[in-house]
């Protein structure tokens, strides 16, 4: 489980619905095209929501883990 | 001329005003009832028991202008009651009705829900002119205002001056002679009014009754139709 | 603008011309009894803000294009024609309007301001104007009724990683998930949002009463009913229906967000479940004595209420949580007014979601005063926007307060049998 080389670390613990996929979606117009930016979060659901969101906004979840509490995702920014 | 003018608003023109009262009122309730149902509830909480009765108190008695704007509210209790006492006093005119002894000259209140309306549309008015409520208002608003305010002032009018002639043994035009002209409406006779109802204000009765027919035709094409929606829409509020 | 589009618009404001519709367009006097009735009006008093107002901007298009007296005296000053600048004007109607209904308790007809509000959402959808923010959640929830099959495995990872933290709060039965998920037969499948804020305290309230649950894969919030898409609110809710019916659950509990339980329990139809808010089912476990709280965890704590609108006065949701915190605080205080006429916090309609600060903490003066004068010390809700809007309220005018969920306190104060 390599790391992906993020270009933005983004820290969304302990936010409030729908704050996550918020921040995520303002955030990603900060990147390049074909970037990764990595989420921390402590939501569950952002299991879900970051990939239905992707699929939903033409975006990639490169990848998930899970380290105790602590989630993180990566992203990669497709168009 | 004139004649034919009067004789045109007094007769043919109430027969148009009552149609078109009659058929917009129809075509507007058809229209809804033709519209599909919004299927789930709009009402708001909490629930009280009753609510049938709730919404007809709601309707009939205002009570949340009663609780955020008192003086507004004894205002329109005073309009609408008046109101409603004044179609009463004209249904009575006509011959057989009898809400009134048969040997009283007075219509109905006795000119004091004429006064009663008229300070109501006042206050309305001036109530209009300021503050939040003049930047809600539309031409309109005024408009139907200034009707409702011409129809009671030329009402009261025919009322007062009807009162001139007493002390020489009754009304100039008295509500006999009314009643005949309403009755003759009713017959479908088109007899001619000037002969029915003798008096210098003639011409007053006809301002009256031309405004009056105004008002029936504007009724179902402006906010007055609330008189119809008010109690479905509180059924609404009240679930 | 493009007489295409014009067309198209005219075609959506008439898919929502409804009986109740036409009756609410139909009726409003311009009585302006409604005024004072807005929180926005009540702390800056603009005209544009009052119910009355909002109401017209759209009563003029439905005028213009669909009443034969607003095409023939549009010079009344009643009707407007659609075009830019109209829709400029739709969208800060629709958009400073958080849909709370309580211009509804003061209009002697009862007209339902948000309703109206919905033709004014839909035209913006339609014009491709509306705020894409809220499109982009409701698409994201749609979505993930797709993708549930490729994730639900990390979600239910994710969800053992929380169940320490719920044992922390109450130590269920050895051998028992704290966090159960997929549960055929449950009797309540609970429906929360994505932060763990609004899992970790109902799970082990839920635990404590012994309760048979499950947890929802999906959030419970619903934003198509947000920016008004009737089609996304249908299929963002069905998702939660077609769970609940395969599990076979008795009741689906959601949780503590006001506009998730208003549409599921009161716009979704019937179904072969109850729908009850997680209030509800607090209330049950304290009144049947299923779960016992410790009263001493807010001693020296004034406490006091704020009813969420799509709850109280939208919801019915209005004894139960008073009855809750009766049991949790010896110091319960009421603010005023309070309950179906309580005022909106200014968060509602989506203006949490897009952001808005500088309009939601302006709008919202007449709540923060309305807060300090109870001297209260806690702020209770039950309704995530409710509660990040007034902890937003409480940095802006200091008040003071702790804004805390109905769900945090009560398991916070759970005593271990």
């Amino acid at each position: 489980m390599a790391d992906h080389e993020a270009v933005k670390v983004l820290d969304l613990k302990g936010l409030p619905c729908p704050m996550p996929v918020v921040k995520m979606s303002q955030e990603i117009g900060s990147v390049k095209v074909g970037e990764v930016i990595e989420v921390h979060t402590t939501d569950p659901g952002s299991l879900s929501d970051f990939p239905a969101w992707a699929k939903s906004s033409g975006n990639q979840v490169l990848e998930s883990q899970q380290d105790g509490g602590v989630i993180r995702i990566f992203v990669k920014r497709l168009k | 001329m004139a004649d034919t003018i009067y004789f045109l608003i007094l007769v043919p023109m109430v027969y148009l005003a009552a149609a078109v009262f009659v058929v917009g009122i129809v075509g507007r309730v058809a229209r809804i009832l033709a519209s599909p149902p919004h299927g789930s509830t709009l009402r708001i909480f909490p629930a009280r028991r009753a609510s049938g009765l709730r919404a007809l108190a709601d309707t009939f008695l205002m009570p949340q202008a009663r609780k955020h704007t008192p003086v507004f509210w004894v205002f329109l209790m005073l309009f609408h009651l008046a109101f409603l006492l004044l179609i009463l006093g004209h249904l009575d005119l006509i011959p057989g009705v009898g809400l009134m002894p048969a040997d009283s000259p007075h219509m109905l209140g006795g000119g004091a829900v004429g006064v009663a309306v008229t300070l109501a549309i006042l206050y309305f008015l001036l109530r209009r002119m300021q503050g939040p409520v003049r930047e809600i208002s539309t031409l309109g608003d005024y408009l139907l205002l200034l009707l409702l305010l011409f129809l009671a002032l030329t009402g009261g009018m025919i009322s007062w001056a009807n009162s001139w002639n007493q002390a020489n043994g009754g009304f100039v035009i008295s509500k006999q002679d009314f009643g005949a002209y309403l009755a003759s409406l009713l017959r479908f006779d088109f007899a001619s009014p000037r002969d029915l109802l003798p008096g210098s204000h003639y011409i007053v009765v006809v301002i009256h009754v031309f405004l009056a027919n105004l008002f029936l035709m504007v009724f179902p094409f402006t906010k007055i139709i609330h008189t119809f929606f008010a109690m479905p829409l509180n059924r609404l509020r009240r679930g | 603008m493009e007489a295409a589009l014009q067309e198209k618009l005219k075609g959506l404001m008439a898919s929502k011309l409804s009986r109740e519709m036409r009756l609410y367009l139909d009726t409003c006097a311009r009585c302006g009894i409604c005024i004072e009735a807005c929180h926005a009006y009540a702390s800056m008093p603009e005209t544009r803000y009052t119910a009355v107002a909002r109401a017209e901007t759209i009563r003029r298009l439905f005028r213009r294009y669909f009443k034969a007296e607003g095409r023939l005296l549009p010079g009344l000053g009643e009707t407007i024609e659609l075009d830019d600048a109209a829709l400029e004007k739709v969208h800060e109607t629709a958009y400073t309007c958080t849909g709370c209904r309580r211009c509804m308790t003061y209009c002697p007809f009862g007209i339902d301001t948000q309703m109206i509000q919905g033709i004014a959402k839909l035209l913006l959808i339609g014009a491709d104007r509306e705020p894409k923010l809220l499109t982009m959640l409701a698409d994201m929830s749609i979505a993930k009724g797709e993708t549930i099959r490729d994730t639900k495995g990390a979600f239910e990872q994710a969800v053992r990683n929380l169940e320490a933290e719920v044992i922390e709060k109450w130590r269920g039965e050895a051998g028992r998930e704290a966090i159960p998920v997929g549960v055929k037969g449950a009797d309540v499948l609970y429906v929360a949002l994505a932060g763990k804020h609004s899992i970790i305290p109902a799970a082990a309230i839920m635990n404590a009463a012994g309760e048979k649950w499950s947890l929802s894969y999906f959030e419970a919030v619903n934003f198509g009913a947000f920016v008004g898409n009737p089609e996304k609110t249908r299929e963002i809710s069905r998702r939660i229906i077609d769970e609940a019916t395969e599990l076979g659950v008795r009741e689906v509990a959601i949780c503590e967000c006001g506009t998730a339980y208003r549409v599921m329990k009161h716009q979704t139809g019937r179904h072969p479940f109850e729908v009850i808010s997680f209030v509800d089912l607090m209330e049950r476990y304290l009144r049947d004595g299923r779960i016992r709280v410790d009263r001493a965890k807010l001693d020296g704590s004034r406490v006091t209420y704020h009813d969420p609108c799509q709850m109280a006065r939208n919801g019915g949701v209005i004894e139960e949580p008073r009855r809750v915190l009766r049991e949790l605080a010896g110091d319960f205080v009421e603010m005023r007014p309070n309950r179906g006429e309580n005022w909106c916090c200014g968060g509602g309609g989506g203006l949490v979601a897009m952001g808005e600060k500088d309009f939601r903490m302006k709008s919202a003066r007449v709540k923060a005063e309305q807060v300090r004068a109870t001297g209260a010390t806690v702020l209770a809700t039950a309704c995530e926007n409710c509660h990040t809007q007034l902890s937003d309220l409480n940095e802006h005018y200091g008040m003071g307060v702790r804004v805390a969920f109905l769900s945090q306190l009560v398991a916070d104060a759970l005593v271990q049998a």
